[in-house]
C-alpha cells in the first residue's frame, strides 16, 4: 500500500462523498420540512443530469445554461410532487409508510420514463475545467473533481446561509420545528413544504449533474444514489441537512479507504453495512445530539 | 360457516381446479408465478399488517432459497427436498441473526435498513459467482418429481405451488389467530402498553421476521424448480420492492388481499406489456394511484365500497 494509492483513494472518497452529500442534503432537507423520506431523491439527480444532457446535445445550449436548466428541472419536479401528491396525502393524514410507498412508486415511474423516452444507454457530460488532470505524488486527480469539490462546498455553505440568514430559510426552519406556532406568526406552512421539495430537487439535481462527467447517467443511477444519499443523511442525523454533508464525506471516505484492502466490487457492501451499523449503534448519527439542532 | 359462504367457497375451488386447463399456457405460467409470489408476499403482509414493519429485504431470502435449490440439485446432485430444507434453514438462521439487531430500528429507519440489506445481498449474489454463477447463473435445475409424477408442465406445477401456498396461508392464519397474533395486534396498536404487559416485543418481531424469511426462501425454491434457471437478475432490490407491493396493493391485513396483490403484480405488467414499452411507466403510475387513492389496498377499498352501497341500499329500501 503506497502513499500515492492512499492519496488517490482519499481524493476519490472526497469526490464521491460530495455527491452523496448533495443527494443526502436534499433528502434531509425534505425530511426536515415534511417528515417524508424521499425514496426518489436519486431520481432528482437523474432528472437534473438527463435534462442537462438533452439541453446540451439536442438544443445546443451553452454548458452553463444547460446546467442551470437541469437544476431548475429538478426543482420544478420537486415542487410538482409536493403540490400534486404530498399535499393531498398530508391532508388525509397518510401514514409514514404511505409516503415512503408513494415515493417508491414515483421512483419506479420516473426511472421507467427515462428508459422509455431516452433509452437504455448511459450519457456523459463534458468535465468542468476541461479534461486535464493534476498529478500529486503519482496520484491522478481530474480537474473536474476539483470543480466538483469546490461547488459542493459552495453549495453547502450557501445552504447554511440560506437556513440561517434569509427570511424564507428561517420560516422554513420554523415551520419544520413547530407548524402550529409558525402558522400563528403568519408563515404559510404548506408553501414552506413546497419550498422544501424545491430545495430537495435542486440539491439532488446538482449532485446528479456533477457526478455525470465521472460515471455517466442512465435510468438505473437513481436507486443507488438514493441509498447512498440516505446513508449520508442518516450518518448526519437525518434532520440536519448540514449534518448530511458531514455524513456524505464520511461515507465516501470509508468506502474508498475500505476498498484499498478488499476488492473494489465490495464498495456498496461496505457502504450499506456501515449504514446499518450506524443506524443501530448511533441512532442520532455520528454528530450525536448536536447534529439534530434545528430539527 | 353459513351455506352462502360455503357455496362461494365451492365455486372458487372449482374455478381454481379447472383454471390451468382452460387458459392458454402463458397464463397458466403466470398463475404459477402468482402462487409463488403469494407465498413470498404472505410473510411481508404479516410484517406490514400485524407489526407495522416495512420489509424491503424479501428478495434476499427468495434468492437464498433459489440458490440453495439450484446448488444442491445441479452442483451436488442431491434430491430436491434437500434444497428446500437447506434454503429454509439458512434463511431462518440468517433472518434471526440479522433480525435481532436490525429490528430494534423502527419506521423509516427499519424500512431503509432492510433495503440496504437487500442491496448488500444482491451485491454478494453477484460477487460470489463460485456459488451463484453470477450473471451467467445456474441452469438445468430439474423439475420436481412427486413420487414418480413429473411436474414438468405449468398446469401440473400449478397445483403443487398452490397447495404449498394454501398451506402457507393456513400457517399465517394460525399465527394471526394464536396468542402470538393477539400479542402482535397489541404491539401494533400500542407498543408501550404491550411492553407493560411483559410482551417481549423484540422477540416477537424477530419471530415474525423469521417466518417471513421462511416463506421467502420457500418461494425462491419453488421459483428455481419452475424456471430451471436462476441468475442474479432475479434477486435485485427491484424484486424486493415488487414483493413489498403485493401486500400494499392487495391489503396487508387480509390473506385474500395477498392473493389479489400477487395477481396484480404478475398479471398487470403482462397485460400492460401489450401496449408496448410504456408498460413500466403505467405500472409505476398504477402503484402511485393505489397508494394515494386506496391507502388500505384493493381489498380494503372494495370493502369500503360494498359498505357504502349497502348503506345506500338500506337507506332507500
Amino acid at each position: 500500500m503506497t502513499l500515492s494509492l492512499i492519496l488517490q483513494a482519499l481524493f476519490a472518497g472526497v469526490t464521491n462523498g460530495i455527491v452523496y452529500a448533495l443527494v443526502g442534503m436534499g433528502l434531509s432537507a425534505i425530511f426536515k420540512g415534511s417528515r417524508v423520506i424521499n425514496a426518489m431523491q436519486g431520481e432528482f439527480a437523474v432528472i437534473g443530469a438527463m435534462t442537462t444532457v438533452l439541453l446540451l446535445t439536442r438544443t445546443g445550449w451553452p454548458y452553463a445554461a444547460a446546467i442551470a436548466g437541469g437544476a431548475v428541472a429538478g426543482a420544478l419536479v420537486g415542487a410538482f410532487i409536493e403540490v400534486a401528491f404530498v399535499r393531498y396525502m398530508a391532508k388525509k393524514n397518510a401514514s409514514e409508510d404511505s409516503f415512503l410507498l408513494l415515493t417508491i412508486g414515483l421512483a419506479l415511474t420516473l426511472s421507467a420514463s427515462v428508459l422509455f423516452f431516452i433509452g437504455r444507454d448511459g450519457h456523459l457530460l463534458p468535465p468542468l475545467g476541461g479534461a486535464g488532470v493534476l498529478i500529486i505524488l503519482d496520484a491522478v486527480i481530474q480537474f473536474h473533481a476539483l470543480w466538483l469539490i469546490a461547488i459542493g462546498i459552495g453549495a453547502t455553505l450557501a445552504l447554511r446561509a440560506f437556513y440561517h440568514r434569509t427570511t424564507i430559510g428561517l420560516s422554513m426552519m420554523a415551520a419544520s420545528i413547530d407548524a402550529d406556532g409558525a402558522a400563528t406568526t403568519g408563515i404559510n406552512v404548506s408553501r414552506m413544504r413546497t419550498y422544501t421539495f424545491v430545495l430537495g430537487g435542486l440539491l439532488g439535481a446538482l449532485g446528479g449533474i456533477l457526478v455525470t462527467p465521472l460515471i455517466g447517467v442512465d435510468y438505473q443511477l437513481g436507486l443507488n444514489l438514493t441509498l447512498k444519499g440516505f446513508a449520508a443523511a442518516v450518518l448526519g442525523g437525518l434532520t440536519n441537512p448540514l449534518g448530511a454533508a458531514v455524513g456524505g464525506l464520511t461515507l465516501g471516505l470509508v468506502e474508498s479507504l475500505a476498498i484499498i484492502g478488499i476488492s473494489s466490487s465490495y464498495k456498496d457492501v461496505v457502504a450499506f453495512s456501515v449504514l446499518i451499523v450506524i443506524m443501530i449503534l448511533m441512532p442520532q448519527g455520528i454528530l450525536g445530539r448536536a447534529g439534530r439542532r434545528g430539527g | 360457516m353459513n351455506p352462502r359462504t360455503l357455496l362461494w367457497l365451492a365455486i372458487g375451488l372449482v374455478v381454481w381446479a379447472v383454471l390451468p386447463f382452460v387458459v392458454p399456457r402463458y397464463m397458466a405460467d403466470l398463475l404459477v408465478f402468482t402462487g409463488i409470489y403469494t407465498v413470498a408476499g404472505l410473510g411481508i403482509g404479516l410484517l406490514l399488517g400485524h407489526c407495522g414493519i416495512v420489509n424491503l429485504a424479501q428478495a434476499t431470502f427468495y434468492g437464498l432459497g433459489a440458490y440453495a435449490s439450484a446448488y444442491c440439485t445441479v452442483m451436488m446432485g442431491l434430491p430436491s427436498i434437500v434444497g428446500f430444507l437447506v434454503g429454509a434453514a439458512i434463511s431462518m438462521v440468517l433472518a434471526y441473526v440479522i433480525g435481532r439487531p436490525i429490528l430494534r430500528l423502527t419506521g423509516y429507519f427499519l424500512a431503509l435498513g432492510t433495503l440496504a440489506l437487500s442491496a448488500i445481498a444482491s451485491a454478494l449474489f453477484f460477487e460470489w459467482d463460485w456459488l451463484t454463477g453470477g450473471t451467467l447463473g445456474i441452469g438445468g435445475i430439474p423439475k420436481l418429481d412427486l413420487f414418480g409424477f413429473l411436474l414438468d408442465r405449468p398446469s401440473r406445477y400449478y397445483f403443487f405451488v398452490w397447495i404449498v401456498a394454501f398451506a402457507c396461508m393456513a400457517v399465517a392464519r394460525n399465527l394471526v389467530d394464536s396468542r402470538t397474533g393477539l400479542m402482535l395486534r397489541a404491539m401494533r396498536d400500542s407498543s408501550t402498553a404491550a411492553a407493560a404487559l411483559s410482551i417481549d416485543l423484540q422477540a416477537l418481531r424477530t419471530k415474525v421476521f423469521v417466518v417471513c424469511a421462511l416463506f421467502g426462501s420457500l418461494a425462491g425454491s419453488l421459483f428455481a424448480h419452475h424456471a430451471s434457471f436462476v441468475s442474479t437478475q432475479s434477486f435485485t432490490v427491484d424484486r424486493s420492492i415488487s414483493f413489498l407491493l403485493i401486500p400494499v396493493i392487495g391489503g396487508a391485513t387480509s390473506i385474500p388481499g395477498i392473493v389479489v396483490g400477487a395477481l396484480f403484480v404478475t398479471f398487470l405488467p403482462e397485460l400492460l406489456s401489450k401496449l408496448g414499452d410504456i408498460h413500466q411507466i403505467l405500472f409505476g403510475l398504477a402503484l402511485v394511484a393505489v397508494v394515494v387513492l386506496m391507502p388500505e389496498g384493493l381489498v380494503g377499498a372494495f370493502g369500503k365500497l360494498r359498505a357504502r352501497l349497502a348503506k345506500r341500499g338500506s337507506g332507500h329500501g
